[in-house]
């Protein structure tokens, strides 16, 4: 086994917390579970990973890089893109092509690289890209990632810190699939399987429904009410649920940390208070962030914080598929190119 | 809201005009020598600021030597207020140190070692900071700086500072002048470094000279207040931005909100709002505030006047409700320290 490999098997161990080791070791599926029976748990984590490295020798398949994969799950910053078809025909997938194509238009660029591929239950092919330079073996500690659903044009990827390789990597990925062009966009967050909800449309959806009544045993009360208040304002209560309701659906919100905008509306203000009113644009910069952005909007309106319905710009960001806006001025409403 | 034409009142309720008409006076003109500057009219000085005169003869600004001030730029600042200090004497800074040093070596033996690992020998200095005052009434900052010399390395070896605190007064006479002979009046206290060291500097300082140290939190007003007035600084590169970050901490999943306006936006709505020259009321920041939470209204229906304003950062200066700043621009310090001062005091009365 190359030394480098080793060596990154060993520190990648390392880095893991003791308790999460074995089934971090399970997860990752290279290790045969007889092979993990034989590793003594209870012993310094550096005797660990020396053991673990000493199994990996033995197995003949290369997929051990994907050994990093789950301690960075959630850290590592997702983005999205997507492909557009030259024609019509639906071709059928052949994931040996795919490889081959993939890596021959990585290595005819770039001859320093590893690149590793991993297929799992959902149609999801995983794949693995370590860079190297033409005088450096590749950097096994910031691999890039793309995660690919092959009856789908959505590629999700996990450049790392390397950017510079993004467009080697967006054209490989075009060319082995087939496709003609490739675009970001505007959709980034750290978890994968949110933004697959957002893109794959898997969340619930708000539609309009008509309900003339409240439906029986529906609790109104915001989470933080005080339980001794039971019948203020019940009929604004359950007008602001239903506004709620309509726009970001009934269902669990997908997972999201932040949404970005930039505006670069003009500044409106009351005559009266005779402030600024120029004719060019008051630029902002608005972020917000949580650590599940779409629950918290969603609590806004409930507890007075916001007015109900919550602005468009906000709520659209499922069903647009998005949360990095540029907002102009037109006329009475807002556009986002 | 209209502007009032009486005495304003700053943040803290307390009658405020000198300073305000101080900093703005100072914002107003542009630091180029001494012959060009304006004085500030007589209307200004008329309203009983005899103690401002020395500070306009000898504009703040020339007088802070940029090498000596320049280590108070750029670094995150913790902030206390201090209680006036009895029986400090400025010749003894030496016998201070020596005393400090003692102090912090008999509580390492104690056990209550600050560095855990290689042995440090902690060396203390005092020194006065002449430049870091307001008016004449002021006393001269006093600087404390903790170094350490690794007993493993030779004589050879650089001093590694470690932690350094000052103590300042910039236009304090609100508190200098009722306050008996033989205490020292210096309400601000501003630390950089390990909290271990804050706490032993400020036990020792607290034993001998029978002060009271304590945090200084700053409200949303106190920070609203800071970004209309930085805010409306001029500033000749190209700054960064004017940003304010909220906090909903309370809701189920805690939401923060960073609401960031170009400068020259955010200086151009200001220098619409503050009517008065030479003088900012509390009605004109709210004003300022309003039209900002009015414009996120507008776009996204939210009240960010419901959220708790925690941060507001500036091309000039940026400040954290735990009481944390950064000074970015030494044009300015006078001006970022008097307002700081100002709370200290507050705080302390």
């Amino acid at each position: 086994m190359d030394e480098t490999v080793a060596e990154y098997i060993r520190r990648t161990v390392l880095k893991m917390p003791r308790d999460e080791i074995k089934m971090m070791l399970q997860k990752w599926g290279f290790l045969s579970e007889a092979q993990l029976q034989t590793l003594n748990f209870h012993q310094q984590k550096d005797n660990i990973s020396q053991e673990v490295v000493q199994l990996c020798e033995v197995n003949p398949l290369n997929s051990y890089f994907f050994l990093d994969n789950h301690i960075y799950q959630n850290k590592r910053m997702w983005s999205v893109y997507q492909m557009k078809k030259s024609g019509e025909e639906e071709e059928y997938f052949d994931i040996a092509d795919f490889k081959k194509k993939f890596k021959g238009r990585i290595r005819s660029a770039l001859k320093n690289v590893t690149i590793t591929f991993k297929e799992y239950e959902d149609n999801a092919i995983w794949i693995r890209v370590a860079w190297g330079t033409p005088h450096k073996k590749p950097n096994q500690y910031k691999p890039s990632y793309v995660v690919y659903h092959s009856q789908t044009p959505y590629v999700f990827i996990s450049a790392s810190v390397l950017k510079s390789n993004l467009p080697l990597l967006c054209q490989a990925l075009i060319v082995a699939s087939n496709y003609r062009d490739i675009r970001e966009m505007e959709l980034r967050s750290h978890s994968l399987n949110s933004l697959k909800d957002i893109v794959f449309k898997r969340y619930s959806q708000n539609f309009q429904t008509y309900s003339p009544k409240p439906v029986q045993g529906w609790n109104v009360e915001a989470e933080n009410a005080d339980r001794r208040i039971v019948h203020e304002n019940r009929s604004v209560k359950e007008r602001i649920h239903r506004l709620n309701q309509e726009s970001f659906g009934c269902g669990p919100q997908p997972k999201l940390e932040f949404a970005q905008y930039r505006l670069d509306t003009m500044f409106k203000s009351d005559p009266k208070m005779d402030v600024l009113d120029k004719k060019e644009p008051f630029r902002c910069l608005v972020k917000f962030s949580s650590p599940h952005l779409l629950e918290s909007l969603k609590s806004l309106a409930p507890l007075g914080m916001a007015d109900a319905p919550l602005s468009p710009l906000l709520t659209c960001i499922t069903h647009k598929a998005r949360n990095y806006f540029k907002i102009r001025e037109k006329k009475e409403s807002f556009v986002s190119p | 809201m209209a502007a009032r034409r009486g005495p304003a009142r700053g943040p803290t309720g307390a009658r405020f005009e000198r300073r305000r008409r101080a900093a703005a006076a100072m914002a107003e003109e542009p630091p180029e020598d001494g012959a060009a500057r304006t004085l500030p009219s007589l209307r200004q000085l008329s309203r009983g600021l005899f103690n401002l005169i020395p500070s306009v003869l000898f504009p703040p600004q020339e007088n802070l030597d940029a090498q000596k001030t320049a280590f108070v730029l750029r670094k995150a600042w913790t902030l206390y207020s201090v209680t006036p200090l009895y029986g400090f004497r400025r010749g003894c800074l030496r016998d201070y140190a020596r005393l400090l040093s003692a102090f912090i070596a008999a509580e390492k033996q104690k056990g209550l070692a600050v560095e855990v690992g290689v042995e440090l020998d902690i060396k203390v200095a005092l020194s006065s900071l002449a430049d870091l005052r307001g008016s004449e009434l002021d006393q001269a900052g006093l600087l404390v700086q903790l170094s350490s010399r690794s007993r493993a390395s030779s004589r050879n070896s650089e001093d590694k500072l470690l932690w350094s605190g000052w103590f300042c007064s910039m236009f304090g006479d609100d508190l200098s002048e009722n306050v008996p002979e033989n205490f020292t009046c210096l309400p601000l206290f501003l630390t950089h470094g390990a909290e271990s060291y804050t706490a032993l500097v400020g036990s020792w300082f607290q034993k001998t000279f029978d002060c009271c140290f304590r945090r200084l939190a700053i409200s949303p007003l106190n920070l609203s207040w800071m970004v209309a007035m930085w805010a409306g600084y001029k500033l000749e590169r190209a700054a960064s931005a004017v940003e304010l970050v909220f906090s909903m901490p309370r809701l189920s999943h805690p939401l923060d909100i960073s609401y960031a306006i170009h400068p020259e936006d955010a200086k151009a709505l200001w220098d619409t709002v503050q009517k008065t020259p030479g003088e900012i009321t509390q009605g004109e920041v709210a004003i300022f505030m309003d039209c900002l939470y009015a414009h996120f209204h507008r776009h996204f229906k939210i009240h960010l006047s419901a959220a708790k304003l925690v941060k507001v950062s500036t091309g000039i200066a940026s400040a954290h409700c735990d009481g944390i700043v950064k000074i970015l621009h030494s044009q300015y310090l006078p001006g970022v320290l008097m307002l700081l001062t100002e709370l200290a005091i507050s705080q302390i009365q």
